[in-house]
């Protein structure tokens, strides 16, 4: 693979004029291929990135890493914070996983499927991403809560959780994956039909490996926002310890008690699942997208 | 005869695509369908395909009526003009695809892709993926791909319709050896009469949902069964009341000749070693093609008076009224 790659490149690579000498671009060190204009964009990104997310983050690491290692032991040994966070990247994972089938199944509706109604849904699935999260939560306790038409009380339980989490982080595998299904060409999947292959074979040989990346963007996304969720959970689950506390109203209680000690230590132990798992996410989409 | 499509018709809403459509294509033969865009030929390869259903008729392949049977089992090999390469594969599981569906063994499967990709001359691009062929090696190896499965028919629409002058005729020249090779009876859609011409052992021209003709390149070519096949098959002038090719007017610089018409050149253009005169006569423009030494020897120049009558053995069809 590697050395077909190599190959391709330096078949692809147009003849070098040896007379002249190369100027901005020497093929020993092809690192910096940065033009004046591509420099000057790349470093407003840094700055900017700098200024809203590498620096405040690292003060957080930093503040986290003062108290030493012992910091985060008592931190995470206290049964509260651990409830909260077992119960946070659980709920998370799950509802990631609900999104990777459910997203996906809905966005292959709203490109292959036509039906009466179909702009509408396409435009109403980013609406539980625009509300104000706290009005999710009024949302959601209309029909799950203590007044539930339904019958169904959620509200103040781990369901509840489970429940918002949801709400909040549909439209991101939809979001994803849409685009690119509406770019898969239908002759790829004729031409397999005519091969002998099945429906099922051409979705998962064919089509799927085709959405993984897709998948695995919009999944890494759900799975970041769920895990930092907020406002949606305020009303909906009653914040009450180990049984409906998530991670960042433990952090709020740490901040208004003063100890912002602990509640960095507890930031950057999330920062640090949210790193794990977008990682583990692209693994498995690149096993996935070489599997055909 | 190895396909047999009988009485089909194909409409997409009010537009009929294919208008009661009766086609034998005989086995071991390269057969071509001829005509312009939008006249049908892409769909009634589709049909016979599967991947297009007809809305009334029949098609038979080797026997078999195929007529309801999914794509899947007509036993078909496929070519698109886009390629539809499976693009996460290398160009070995590409070709492999189809056996491997099948559950061949593995050395099976590896033996027979080494000699598809040896014939479509891919061997040493196996382990490449599709985005790093150029076109024509694309469709070289979707070609090996639909040819895996050994089908009973092959066919490809418009194969060389996205690639360049060069590398279309190459490949053009490159299948039809490979037919040679291989027999496999194979159908393919062109609107490049030159391609069909060329490639083809028999030639049926579609035009809007309609088989116009059936025949060999030479029959097509010699004795068209109407205005529009002529026209299609090469360019075609109209002189005094019937249509024939530019190259079949004898062109006389002094009056003699019963029933020459008369004209006078008021175009007179080289394009290599061809002349080509346009002449104003009183039945309209009339387009002659000489050779350059013929155009000389009659002193042909803008203005000259001439008289034109159409060659002996000439192809001639009568001209459309009010055209």
């Amino acid at each position: 693979m590697t050395s077909a790659l190599i190959g391709a490149s330096e078949v692809a690579r147009p003849a070098s004029p040896e007379g002249r000498r190369p100027r901005r671009f020497r093929r020993s060190t092809p690192r910096n291929t940065l033009t004046r204009g591509a420099g000057l964009g790349l470093g407003i990104a840094m700055i900017w990135f700098s200024l809203l997310v590498l620096i405040p983050l690292s003060a957080v690491i930093a503040a986290a890493g003062s108290g030493g290692w012992d910091r985060y032991f008592s931190v995470l040994r206290n049964d509260q914070t651990w409830a909260a966070v077992t119960l946070t990247v659980g709920q998370a994972g799950i509802v990631t996983l609900v999104n990777i089938v459910i997203g996906t199944v809905i966005a292959w509706v709203l490109v292959r499927d036509q039906f009466w109604g179909k702009r509408l849904l396409d435009v109403i699935i980013d609406v539980p991403f625009a509300l104000p999260t706290i009005v999710a939560g009024l949302v959601l306790l209309s029909l799950y809560g203590p007044n539930s038409p339904l019958g169904i009380h959620w509200a103040f339980t781990e369901n509840a959780v489970a429940l918002a989490l949801a709400f909040v982080t549909l439209p991101f595998v939809v979001r994803t994956v849409q685009p690119v299904l509406e770019e898969l060409e239908a002759d790829v999947e004729e031409a397999a039909a005519s091969l002998g292959a099945s429906r099922g074979t051409i979705l998962r040989r064919i089509i799927l490996p085709s959405l993984a990346p897709a998948i695995a963007a919009g999944a890494a996304l759900s799975f970041a926002r769920a895990i930092s969720e907020y406002g949606s959970l305020v009303l909906l689950s009653g914040n009450r310890p180990f049984e409906t506390e998530v991670v960042s109203v433990r952090v709020l209680t740490f901040i208004e008690n003063g100890n912002n000690g602990s509640a960095a230590a507890l930031a950057s132990v999330m920062l640090f699942v949210a790193l794990v798992v977008i990682v583990a996410l692209d693994i498995v989409q690149r096993r996935v997208a070489r599997r055909g | 005869m190895s396909i047999e499509v009988t009485n089909v018709t194909k409409k997409f809403g009010d537009f009929v695509a294919l208008d009661d459509v009766s086609v034998s294509l005989p086995t071991g033969q390269l057969t071509a369908l001829l005509g312009p865009s939008g006249g049908g030929k892409s769909t009634l390869l589709r049909i016979i395909a599967g991947l297009d259903s007809a809305d009334s008729g029949t098609i038979n392949i080797e026997g078999t009526d195929a007529t309801r049977l999914p794509a899947q089992k007509r036993g078909v090999g496929f070519v698109f003009q886009h390629y539809a390469v499976f693009k996460h594969m290398t160009v070995a599981k590409n070709v492999a695809f189809g056996l491997e569906i099948r559950k061949r063994p593995k050395d099976e499967v590896k033996r027979r892709v080494e000699e598809l990709l040896e014939l479509v001359h891919l061997s040493q691009f196996s382990h490449r993926l599709p985005s790093q062929l150029s076109g024509g090696q694309r469709q070289r190896m979707a070609l090996a791909r639909a040819l895996a499965v050994e089908p009973k028919v092959l066919l490809l629409d418009e194969p060389f319709g996205a690639l360049d002058a060069k590398v279309r005729k190459e490949l053009r020249d490159w299948l039809r050896r490979l037919h040679d090779e291989v027999h496999v009876t194979t159908v393919f859609v062109t609107h490049d009469q030159e391609e069909a011409l060329e490639v083809a052992d028999e030639i049926v021209v579609i035009n809007e949902g309609r088989v116009e003709q059936i025949g060999t390149p030479d029959q097509l070519y010699d004795e068209p069964a109407n205005d529009f096949v002529m026209g299609f098959l090469g360019e075609v002038t109209q002189l005094g009341d019937v249509r024939l090719r530019p190259h079949d007017i004898e062109v006389a610089v002094t009056p003699g000749l019963a029933g020459a018409i008369e004209g006078t050149a008021t175009r007179v253009l080289r394009v290599g070693f061809e002349v080509r005169v346009t002449v104003a006569t009183s039945g309209g423009d009339v387009t002659v093609v000489l050779t350059r030494t013929h155009a000389r020897q009659l002193e042909l120049v803008e203005g000259t008076k001439v008289w034109l009558t159409a060659a002996s053995g000439a192809t001639t069809v009568p001209a459309m009224v009010a055209v």
